[in-house]
């Protein structure tokens, strides 16, 4: 063999090390984020209660209860969500259908509205929803470092710091960065970015506990980023594992749904 | 100099970073301390509204039938939807309104000055996770349009003492129809069945000064054997249109319906219905003769045309949501029976100077499309804006415009609701039609008002 066959080889070979991993660098980034992803919902279908308080300067200045049924759909491996509002009582009883289509009924007038995308991502229903995303589905991680940051009680966490990028057009997000404890995979910390780059939130998970055979976060505390007055606290409590029929999940079933 | 630094970083902890205190320091340290307990909220919804409204009239141009519009309206009702679980599969639903109101051409006190609007009362057996039957009054509405639903067949006749002119507003206080349902719903689709038998023979027009105290009024909605089908099915990813057939007086009437998103903001939607009839005019003229409203003999105020034909109904729109929150509605509404050029300029050939009795049965024939909830105008468009949290939170503001083509006419509505607390909120509504006297809504009594609304939640 010439010599340079024999550096042509080497060549391909590094390459070859090199691609392999890279690969091997971004499964594992995205293993992390699929673990995370388990730690902030289970598996099996399930429902929640959520609750929303908004805190103006420190301040609670409003509460909003809504009823979550989740169920993970196969084909597409995100969670489709029917968002049923409990409290306050001018909304109680409109619902969201947050599923392939997406769908807004309220029992006063009987009436069902398509609603698009972007109207998914406004209002309270739409903190319910974007907290249930499989974030591993949505989008493509890598590892940027290993940090030990300050999480919600200022406790020190040992994590990976990761860098998610948009993957499907349905990702609510262009860019995510994302803190994950090393070894629990307890989801810590997020930033979520515009498509210009902007800082538009920031959000802490806390106060784990064993619910739905795992360790849960109980709570996610939103900051928002653009106006520093604007905090919102999620609670989910009252988690229970749940038959969801997946004809729940079609418009004309909205009239019929009954709160358990 | 260089081993001062590698000193320092040794002695941190591998990879750490300064910390984030601006944004720690902004979470509340006492984590659902504020909170009560999760409400466990079935659905059931009651209110209590005062609504005053102020309302400023002119004198059209064909002379309007007494009684004359109301100048002010006072309206105190308390409004309740609930639900009560008889057994595990059987539950039993009321929705209805209890009003108390006076206005300036009602006499006080009145057996008018209290009303009561059963709007459904309905018993519901699911013997399993995905069939459902229901009887009873029930409100069965269809469509998917925002502005006007010629598949929405059970409509008819059922809206009473609308607080607002937005068509999403009519539909709150409209009462159900007397009917058997089946439904089945399945991954992908849904089937329904819905039988509403003649109970009572067609009953004159309601005015707002001769409405019923407590009489459930079943005379709006049961006048007729009426059955409705529809069916829905996922023909592809987003793809799911909904196929309706409706008979009623011995007429079958189809219809469809079908959204489909473009994009992260746009919605697309159109509705489609047809069927045999005659024009709106003709319906409306026999309607008031079949009633005694208008006298067996009397001679047409209008050319009417008695010949019935195929005849379209159709809204096709899209919605559009920005970045901050406002949701657009643009609907193109077409409803073939309405009245034509033709219809328009014998109206008012017809009416202007006319004695009162012409200038009555002229109104009469809008007084009919409007209680049969259907457009005037064969062509109008519909624009509507809802704007969440607009400008500071909580506030709500709504407006819409609806344009009648043919004359550049319009009815505006704007509304602002500010939800003061979890329990109270107030509103104002503000309405007008514009347009020249000889034009579709520049020819209405009402040139305007205004709504001062406060509800209390429970």
């Amino acid at each position: 063999m010439s010599r340079f066959a024999n550096s042509l080889a080497v060549v391909i070979l590094a390459a070859v090390c090199a691609i392999a991993q890279q690969a091997c660098a971004e499964e594992s980034a995205q293993e992390i984020v699929a673990k995370a992803d388990t730690v902030r919902n289970p598996g099996q279908p399930f429902r929640n209660l959520t609750t929303l308080t908004d805190y103006r300067a420190g301040t609670a200045h409003d509460r909003s209860v809504l009823a979550v049924y989740s169920k993970l759909d196969p084909a597409t491996r995100q969670f489709k969500n029917l968002v049923r509002y409990v409290d306050p009582p001018r909304d109680a009883g409109k619902m969201a259908l947050l599923g392939d289509v997406l769908w807004f009924y309220d029992p006063a007038s009987k009436d069902s509205v398509r609603i698009s995308p972007q109207q998914r991502l406004t209002g309270n229903a739409a903190i319910g929803d974007v907290l249930t995303v499989n974030l591993a589905v949505d989008y493509t991680a890598t590892i940027d470092g290993e940090e030990t940051i300050e999480d919600a009680a200022r406790a020190q966490r040992p994590c990976w710091h990761l860098d998610l990028k948009a993957a499907t057009p349905s990702a609510t997000y262009n860019r995510v960065e994302y803190w994950v404890e090393k070894g629990s995979f307890d989801p810590i910390k997020m930033k979520f970015y515009s498509d210009s780059g902007r800082l538009l939130k920031i959000l802490y998970y806390r106060d784990f506990e064993q619910r739905l055979g795992g360790l849960r976060p109980q709570q996610a505390v939103i900051i928002d980023a653009v106006d520093s007055s604007a905090v919102t606290t999620v609670e989910f409590s009252d988690l229970q594992f749940r038959d969801i029929p997946d004809s729940w999940f079609q418009r004309d079933y909205l009239p019929h749904f009954k709160a358990d | 100099m260089r081993g001062l630094w590698f000193a320092a970083l040794a002695i941190l902890p591998f990879g750490a970073q300064a910390a984030d205190d601006s944004d720690l320091d902004r979470i509340p340290q006492a984590p659902g301390e504020e909170q009560q307990q999760p409400a466990s909220g079935n659905g059931d919804k009651l209110f209590l509204q005062n609504d005053f409204e102020l309302d400023s009239v002119r004198t059209p141009i064909v002379a309007f039938p007494p009684p004359a519009p109301a100048r002010w309206e006072e309206r105190l009702f308390f409004d309740a939807r609930v639900a009560w679980q008889l057994d595990r599969d059987t539950s039993l639903v009321y929705s209805g309104r209890f009003n108390l109101r006076a206005e300036d051409r009602l006499p006080f006190p009145d057996h008018e000055n209290i009303r009561h609007d059963l709007r459904e009362a309905y018993l519901d057996w699911q013997p399993d996770a995905d069939t459902f039957f229901e009887v009873g009054r029930i409100n069965l509405k269809s469509g998917v349009a925002l502005g006007f639903n010629p598949t929405d067949f059970f409509k008819t006749r059922a809206v009473v003492e609308p607080l607002s002119a937005d068509p999403s507003v009519l539909r709150e206080d409209r009462l159900g129809t007397l009917l058997f349902m089946g439904q089945r719903v399945w991954e992908g689709g849904a089937l329904t069945l819905a039988i509403a038998p003649k109970l009572y023979e067609p009953s004159p027009v309601y005015r707002n000064t001769n409405l019923p105290g407590f009489d459930p009024m079943f005379d709006r909605t049961n006048a007729a054997d009426r059955v409705l089908a529809k069916v829905s099915f996922t023909l592809a990813d987003d793809l799911a249109p909904e196929l309706v057939t409706y008979y009623e007086g011995g007429r079958w009437h189809f219809g469809a319906n079908l959204t489909r998103a473009v994009g992260q903001a746009t919605v697309l939607y159109a509705e489609w219905a047809g069927g045999d009839r005659a024009s709106l005019a003709f319906e409306a003229l026999a309607y008031g003769r079949e009633t005694g409203t208008i006298p067996f003999f009397a001679p047409p105020v209008i050319p009417a045309s008695s010949a019935r034909s195929f005849m379209n109904d159709l809204a096709i729109g899209a919605s559009y949501t920005t970045g901050n929150e406002i949701t657009f509605n643009l609907e193109y509404h077409y409803h073939e029976a309405g009245f034509s050029d033709a219809d328009w300029h014998n109206w008012f050939g017809a009416g202007i100077g006319a004695p009162p009795v012409i200038a009555a049965e002229l109104w009469y024939i809008r007084g009919y499309a409007a209680e049969q909830q259907e457009p005037l105008a064969q062509d109008t468009l519909f624009l509507r804006a809802d704007a969440q949290d607009a400008f500071v939170k909580d506030l709500e503001i709504t407006g819409f415009v609806n344009e009648d083509i043919r004359d550049g006419s319009a009815l505006v509505q704007a509304s602002a609701d500010y939800y003061i607390s979890r329990d109270w909120t107030v509103g104002v509504l503000a309405d007008a039609t514009l347009g020249g006297k000889h034009s579709d809504f520049g020819s209405l009594p009402g040139a305007a008002s205004v709504l001062v609304t406060v509800t209390r939640y429970f």
